[in-house]
């Protein structure tokens, strides 16, 4: 299994991953003249013999990728059974491992301050370290989409695969995040993450609700007419987020808790072309 | 459909009416919201505000609980105002209600699970129910006697509490007393003669229904005029009916051996089919005897038992048959042991009265003590008169002063009047007890110089010793009260003996010689026991308790030489002895020693015991005790005898008297329904009692309105949880 990016894009170091650059692997690129100063050892000796001129032979270079995993750990994702931020964190960890044992570059982070401790790893031997990482992630990280991605994109200057783990639920508002990894040239997943209790609550009758975040509240009595119309504003939620992703070539893939994450891997991540 | 509004204050309808508003208000202001946690309340603001958009409309609009309250209230404005279904109104607002509480009325018939009167309460109750508050009523209740339980009124609550406290009896019927009861309203009477051209009508007459909820188990009403009453019969029951009766039931001691017992049972089939049972006689709840009966529809048939027992029992006799009334089908009986009486005689020599009071059979339950009227002015016979020691006085031509407080004898004399105890009325008192033979020679002369003026002894002495003079009424009416001749003295010719009496059972006196003797009056209650062609020879009367007979003529007379002579071949008569016994049985009160008597339920029993007995108590044997105090003279009124049973008057532990208390009534019996009662000179025949009622809806109301509190309840309670 081996994540899979859309885009191709440069690496750091060899890898097992086409790049844009032209290098030393096995698959033939193209044919360029001579010019001075070329390596001798690229030269095609064959058509030399056979035309007289100089040609360079080239070839794919192949490097690695760079996957970051972005988990949105604010203390809206400590919600559901299991908790939204547990799935988010079986996610990143599985999508990781895929990473590391394709000699990936593989950043998991949080957004947030927790973000800057996150190592960037490579090799099915930091495993544990990316593991550790995520044990210590917690709930809690009380900042905004935008203000996360911005500080993962100060952080990261790199290019690659990244996948942003959340609930989306940002009264600011998801659009200006992705719209910021997408700048960065990312090719980017999302993955909206919703407990069934938030599609379908189980609450009735004359309540006020708590925001968990921020404190705030709203009095609503739940009758089965506000039912309905949460589900209907769930629904044009959801459908707005699909929309704005594939306006902007962002593969969106739902996530509901209950379902469990071997399944999600195994069968949606690969219909949907995150990892084949 | 109809509504009888609970309600009909106007403020009080507002005030109904604004509870839904009431509840609509607390609704939104007492609205308590729980807390909870939600991840982001992102997605609920939205929604939040696409419901603020007519949000007080959609709240009312959705709200399943408010709907359910208001519908609960609205449920039960519905039922305050009382919808109903009546078929057909009477034509009166005023109605009677007469419920006949008789013993009959506890006939459970076939088919039927409540006794008739149960069913009349029901049918009442009904008809209480289905009033307006026009419509005032009044409930009378009847049996031998009539109560008015609640006058008329409007107020259902009343007399649906009223109507709850009539309680059956086990008494007799009599309706009259009811109707008149009813009459009063509907027919005012008048103040004076009706051709008085003067007089007005005191009172408006107020037409009513009078309800008669009765099996018409009554005698005839002949002496009331309806008048504006309208009356509805009720008939309670069926006349296809199941029951045997005992009617009667007696003992008595054989007098030659008193350790022999005979009691003797009337049982009487009332029912339409014949039926064979047998009647088992207990004595003191042990079994003693049993015997079959088998007796066609209205037939009757006599049992007889022979018991052998010298000490006072209790007998009950049951009829092992279950049918409609069971109150007939026990009865009851005493047995007392036999008892010595006390007699007194004042007499100036009687060689018959003596021989006749010291027979065998006499001696054995007489004491007789025999004194001269001069006896009469001794100290010692005040305080035996006064004291009531002797069960029996005997006055032989001569009279005593007072009454005394005793039973009374007067042989060929008179009781002194009542109310003179002037000095000259006693000298003339003593000279008569003194030279009784004398005295009453010239009071028959001047009586038979005034035959018109009728006026005896006693009340000429009574008029002379008033000299003031009272008024001609005063002196009539005093007369009217006191003992008198009713004719001069002459020979006498019996015509006529009351067999019925106690005291002439056995008696045959048509060969009775009687050579000079007068026509005797009593006073009000005097019933004649012989009459003769001279007026009633031999009559008695009650006096406070006790009773006074009086014998027209003398048995042993006084010639002009003051011998004695005999006036009567009575005491050479048969009948002479019998008499005596019945007396000393039945006036000295030693029958009452030998079986003890039956009375009906409710009426007063009134005994006399011996005055060495101060506080006795009456206890129906399986009831409980109750202290009684004895009147003067040891005459004792026990008015609780509603319950059939034997009834035992005791001094302490030892028994002073027996009395039974038992139907004993075949009109009460008879318990076939009547179809038709005859009311004066109307006839009012049952009617159909279904056609009036109103189905009342109000209690469905309530129970829908509960219903909608239990889901209003419910839906909340899934709610919050």
């Amino acid at each position: 299994m081996e994540l899979v990016s859309r885009k191709v894009f440069r690496g750091r170091m060899k890898g097992e991953r086409k790049s844009k650059r032209k290098g030393q692997s096995v698959e033939f690129h193209d044919f360029r003249n001579y010019v001075a100063g070329d390596d001798l050892r690229l030269i095609d000796w064959n058509l030399y013999a056979r035309l007289d001129q100089l040609f360079l032979k080239l070839f794919q270079e192949e490097e690695d990728l760079h996957f970051y995993a972005l988990i949105d750990a604010s203390e809206s994702m400590n919600f559901g059974t299991p908790t939204k931020l547990h799935v988010a964190k079986q996610l990143a960890a599985a999508l990781g491992y895929v990473g590391l044992c394709r000699a990936d570059r593989v950043s998991v982070q949080a957004l947030g301050p927790m973000g800057r401790q996150a190592p960037a790893l490579r090799g099915r031997a930091s495993l544990w370290k990316m593991l550790n990482y995520l044990d210590s992630v917690d709930s809690g990280e009380n900042v905004s989409l935008f203000e996360g991605v911005k500080d993962f994109s100060l952080r990261n200057s790199g290019t690659g695969v990244a996948v942003l783990i959340s609930d989306l639920m940002d009264k600011e508002g998801y659009e200006s995040a992705l719209r910021m990894l997408i700048g960065r040239r990312m090719d980017v997943f999302v993955m909206h993450v919703l407990s069934p209790e938030e599609i379908d609550p189980p609450i009735r009758g004359d309540r006020r609700l708590i925001d968990v975040e921020d404190g705030d509240s709203a009095e609503i009595t739940l009758n089965n007419y506000a039912l309905q119309k949460y589900q209907e504003t769930v629904k044009s939620f959801i459908g707005s987020i699909k929309q704005f992703c594939a306006k902007r070539s962002i593969a969106y893939l739902p996530v509901r808790t209950e379902t469990p994450v071997e399944t999600i891997v195994t069968k949606y991540l690969r219909e949907r072309g995150v990892v084949r | 459909m109809n509504f009888v509004p609970a309600l009909t204050n106007p403020l009080a309808l507002l005030l109904l009416a604004l509870v839904p508003v009431g509840i609509i208000i607390l609704y939104f202001l007492k609205l308590k919201r729980e807390p909870v946690e939600v991840p982001s309340t992102y997605l609920w603001s939205k929604t939040i505000e696409d419901l603020h958009v007519n949000s007080l409309l959609q709240r009312l609009r959705r709200s399943l609980l408010l709907l359910l309250q208001l519908l609960a209230v609205f449920i039960a404005l519905i039922a305050l105002l009382r919808p109903g279904y009546r078929g057909e109104s009477t034509g009166q607002d005023r109605t009677v209600f007469l419920i006949d509480n008789s013993a009959s009325m506890q006939t459970v018939d076939r088919n039927e699970t409540v006794s008739r009167f149960e069913k009349a309460k029901l049918l009442i109750l009904e008809k209480i129910e289905a009033m307006t508050d026009s419509d005032s009523a009044m409930l009378i209740s009847f049996n031998d006697r009539s109560e008015t339980v609640q006058a008329f009124t409007s107020d259902r609550a009343r007399l649906r509490d009223s109507l709850n406290r009539v309680t059956i009896t086990n008494h007799s019927t009599d309706i009259l007393g009811a109707l008149k009861a009813a009459d009063g309203l509907a027919n005012p009477r008048r103040s004076s003669e009706i051709a008085d051209v003067n007089d007005v009508q005191v009172a408006d007459a107020k037409p009513a229904d009078l309800l008669i909820y009765s099996d018409g188990r009554f005698q005839t009403v002949v002496e009331f005029n309806l008048g504006n009453l309208r009356a509805e019969y009720i008939a309670m029951g069926s006349s296809d009916v199941e029951n045997l009766a005992i009617t009667a039931f007696s003992t008595e001691r054989n007098a030659e051996r008193p350790a022999e017992v005979q009691a003797f049972a009337t049982i009487e089939n009332f029912g339409t089919s014949s039926v064979s049972t047998t009647a088992t006689l207990t004595m003191n709840g042990q079994f003693l005897d049993a015997e079959a009966v088998q007796i066609e529809a209205g037939e009757q048939t006599g049992l007889s038992f022979v018991i052998e027992t010298e000490d006072a029992a209790t007998l009950t006799l049951t009829l092992d048959h279950e049918d409609d009334l069971e109150i007939d089908n026990i009865a009851y009986t005493g047995l007392s042991p036999l008892r010595n009486v006390s007699i007194l005689v004042i007499t100036p020599g009687n060689t018959p009265l003596k021989v006749g009071l010291e027979t065998e059979q006499t001696a054995k339950i007489c004491n007789a003590s025999f004194f001269s009227p001069s006896y009469l002015q001794t100290e010692d016979y005040k305080k035996r008169a006064a004291d009531g020691t002797d069960d029996l006085i005997i006055y032989d031509t001569c009279s005593p002063d007072e009454m005394p407080l005793t039973n009374t004898f007067f042989i060929g004399a008179l009781p002194p009047p009542t109310s003179t105890k002037s000095g000259r009325n006693k000298d003339e008192s003593n000279a008569s007890q003194a030279t009784a033979n004398d005295s009453t020679e010239p009071n028959a002369e001047q009586n038979g110089q005034q035959p018109d003026s009728g006026l005896p002894k006693n009340d000429a002495a009574t008029a002379d010793a008033n000299p003031a003079g009272a008024s001609d009424a005063n002196a009539a009416n005093q007369r009217d009260l006191n003992w008198r001749w009713a004719s001069p003295e002459s020979s006498v010719s019996l015509i006529d003996i009351e067999r019925s009496h106690p005291l002439m059972r056995y008696l045959e006196l048509f060969s009775l010689l009687i050579f000079s003797g007068r026509g005797v009056e009593g006073p009000p209650g005097t019933i004649e026991l012989v009459g003769a062609d001279v007026g009633a020879i031999l009559a008695i009367a009650p006096r406070d308790g006790f009773q006074d007979m009086v014998l027209g003529f003398e048995i042993i007379s006084r010639d002009e030489d003051g011998s004695p002579v005999t006036n009567t071949n009575w005491y050479a008569e048969r009948s002479w002895p019998v008499f005596l016994l019945n007396v000393l049985r039945y006036l000295a009160g030693a029958a009452d020693a030998t079986g003890a008597s039956s009375f009906q339920p409710g009426e007063t029993v009134r005994i006399r015991l011996e005055n060495a007995i101060t506080s006795p108590s009456v206890t129906r044997i399986g009831g409980s005790s109750v202290d009684v105090t004895p009147g003067p003279g040891g005459s004792l009124e026990i008015i609780e005898t509603e319950v059939p049973g034997n009834y035992r008057v005791e001094d302490g532990s030892k028994l002073a008297d027996l009395f039974a208390i038992n139907l004993f009534d075949p009109q009460e019996s008879a318990i076939a329904t009547v179809k038709e009662i005859d009311i004066g000179y109307e006839s009012v025949a049952s009617e159909d009692t279904t056609v009036e009622q109103r189905q009342e809806f109000w209690r469905w109301a309530l129970i829908a309105m509960l219903g909608l509190i239990a889901a209003e309840w419910w839906v909340y309670s899934r709610r919050v949880a």
